[in-house]
């Protein structure tokens, strides 16, 4: 029992001695991946398309219905994001039409409000260049949506004054075409009256700060295992063979080394909390904000909860750990297969891009990965556990650790 | 002289192989005994009986007068690890040393208290060893030489009356096995038995007895011979 024991304080105490040199390779370790995924990603942004289509109009009459027409479509909400209208002179139009400064030329004829309140319909002439480009076809299409909805609007006015001489409802008609220009303007103006508002979030019930914090986090740990390797390594064969002798046995051995590295798994975390609050000195405003937008209002876990939580977390994250140095044997094929597991598993699980946005099969594989235990049970710290999400998380994390720390048993007895 | 380690009918094997075929010595108090042989015939998985950490098919092992190996009577064998552990001390090829520690760590593993330690270091075995003076080392900074003095003072924790050695001079310097078999002689006059695997010639001369394993049984042979003539026995 003595040697056990002792055997515990030295793995301990071997364990502290060597984790200011662990925590500084994790730390570099952590700022090479960040830059490279910094790179990445920068490299494979785009900038959205912003598209502004000049377009130059002549105005043969230039009354108020016109100006009114006019303001009506320019502030149309599809044309008003995309579009920007200049009034000009015929002459001016088409010459700068022929050299490319306007995309298409948009003539409105005399008498126009009045052709299409009389059911006359003069036609408004539409000039695109010959050698069309993007900017003037995205009109084009525009324009032609228009028109399809400006026949609409007009079949509907028909519509309802032929159905009011039919039945005799004449007297009501101009209720009823009222009711017909404000509905169709109500939509034309403003689409989004469409719609009720209903906001809804690939990242569920965390904001997107909240989610990438929660990955971030997890990442961190996961890969902060390929610093822990002196500690989570297999002894010598000589040093567990003479151990065993003195009858502390190898399930003893491994205990102490999950626990170390246990210890060591929690340390790292520790540690980020304890950088991030030195930060917070530093820098009181930018962590401050920070804070604010990392806390929601639906933060409701108590800290008891928090603790078991944080706890489960590390141990699920250290036995999984030990597990990948159990198999792989040496070191480095042990880190090797920690950084490989923990991407993929991470990017399955939605880590990287919310797995929503995932195909349906990596979905379905992903939700039942650890790794997305582990980012619900730390997003939850942050935003709240939903109906039922606090049991779900923890008992996937208790079965994972159980099996982890089977599996790493079996094959560390195995090599 | 009493015999200090008899050893009867030993059979070990590795799955199908099998390594020793009906090994049978003994060594009294104070002895040496020295095996050597071709690589691979034998010498360590001899030793791993001796020392308990690998469990033989058949024979029996006493130490003094005690039983360390003997059949369970149904085809099994039973092994009193108390005795083994407090009989002997080992120290096998590679060194059992945990490198991240130092090497006064590595020790405290293995001696019962601080007290005895410190009472080893300053005036006991591990003075002889010249442990002391790099006590505070991490043991990955060690050399060859050094490292398997420690071993050898891990094998000393206990004060075991019967050490066994496997090739404890393998790849150390001319300064360092004289050292080596400096500290063996001193164990022996304080009638301490030692088994000893060895290809060293130098370290031959301390044995009393010499054992030639060929084929998984040993053979004694003269204790003058040496070079060739000893080499032919193999």
């Amino acid at each position: 029992m003595r040697q056990r024991v002792q055997y515990l304080y030295l793995e301990m105490k071997k364990t502290i001695g060597m984790f200011p040199r662990m925590l500084l390779q994790a730390i570099l370790l952590m700022a090479i991946i960040s830059v490279i995924a910094f790179c990445g990603i920068k490299s494979m942004e785009r900038d959205p398309l912003a598209v502004s289509v000049d377009i130059g109009v002549v105005v043969r009459e230039d009354n108020t219905m016109t100006r009114m027409a006019l303001g009506y479509v320019e502030n149309m909400e599809s044309v008003s994001q995309i579009c920007s209208f200049t009034q000009m002179s015929e002459e001016e139009g088409f010459a700068q039409l022929e050299r490319g400064e306007v995309a298409a030329l948009v003539i409105l004829p005399e008498q126009l409000v009045e052709g299409i309140m009389n059911g006359q319909n003069p036609t408004v002439d539409v000039i695109f260049p010959r050698n069309a480009r993007l900017e003037a076809m995205l009109f084009r299409e525009l324009t032609e949506s228009g028109a399809g909805l400006l026949r609409v609007a007009q079949a509907q006015i028909y519509g309802a004054g032929d159905t009011a001489v039919e039945y005799g409802l004449t007297d009501h008609l101009s209720v009823m075409e009222a009711e017909i220009d404000s509905y169709n303007l109500a939509f034309a103006l403003d689409r989004l009256a469409m719609y009720d508002e209903e906001t809804v979030s690939a990242t569920g019930r965390m904001s997107v700060l909240q989610y990438y914090v929660a990955a971030g986090a997890i990442v961190f740990l996961l890969l902060a295992g390929m610093a822990a390797y002196p500690v989570m390594q297999q002894e010598p064969p000589a040093v567990q063979r003479q151990l065993m002798r003195h009858g502390t046995g190898m399930t003893w051995q491994y205990f102490c080394r999950w626990l170390c590295g246990f210890v060591c798994m929690g340390l790292f975390g520790c540690s980020a909390w304890i950088l991030y609050n030195i930060a917070g000195i530093l820098a009181p405003d930018a962590v401050g904000t920070v804070n604010a937008a990392l806390i929601s209002g639906r933060n409701h876990v108590s800290a008891g909860v928090r603790a078991v939580m944080v706890l489960l977390i590390v141990i699920t994250v250290a036995t999984f750990i030990y597990m990948l140095y159990n198999f792989a044997g040496s070191r480095t094929s042990g880190i090797m297969l920690i950084f490989l597991c923990s991407v993929l598993m991470v990017y399955l699980s939605g880590g990287f891009i919310p797995s929503v946005l995932m195909p349906q099969i990596m979905q379905s594989v992903g939700d039942k990965l650890p790794t997305a235990y582990l980012i619900r049970a730390f997003g939850g710290l942050l935003a709240g556990y939903g109906d039922g999400m606090l049991s779900q998380c923890v008992a996937g994390m208790c079965i994972y650790t159980v099996v982890f720390g089977v599996a790493g048993y079996v094959c560390g007895r195995r090599k | 002289m009493e015999n200090m380690i008899t050893v009867t009918d030993i059979t070990s094997s590795y799955g199908k192989r099998q390594i020793l075929k009906g090994t049978s010595f003994t060594a009294q108090t104070g002895e040496c005994i020295g095996i050597v042989g071709a690589n691979g015939c034998g010498k360590s998985t001899l030793l791993s009986v001796l020392a308990g950490t690998l469990k033989p098919k058949s024979g029996t092992v006493i130490y003094g007068d005690q039983m360390a190996w003997n059949s369970t009577g149904t085809g099994g064998m039973r092994g009193d690890r108390e005795v083994i552990r407090r009989m002997t001390g080992y120290v096998p090829q590679e060194n059992p040393l945990i490198p991240e520690l130092t090497v006064y760590d590595n020790l405290r593993l293995w001696y019962p208290d601080k007290q005895t330690l410190r009472q080893e270091l300053e005036q006991g075995f591990l003075s002889l060893l010249g442990i002391k003076e790099f006590s505070t080392k991490q043991v990955s900074k060690l050399s060859g030489g050094m490292k398997k003095r420690v071993s050898i003072g891990i094998a000393m924790a206990g004060m075991p009356p019967i050490l066994l050695l496997d090739e404890p001079s393998a790849a150390l310097d001319l300064a360092c096995k004289e050292d080596i078999r400096k500290y063996l002689l001193t164990y022996m006059e304080r009638r301490g038995t030692v088994v000893i695997t060895t290809h060293e010639e130098s370290e031959l001369s301390l044995c009393t007895k010499i054992y030639v394993m060929r084929d998984g049984i040993l053979n004694q042979a003269d204790n003058h011979l040496r070079g060739e003539d000893l080499v032919k026995m193999f």
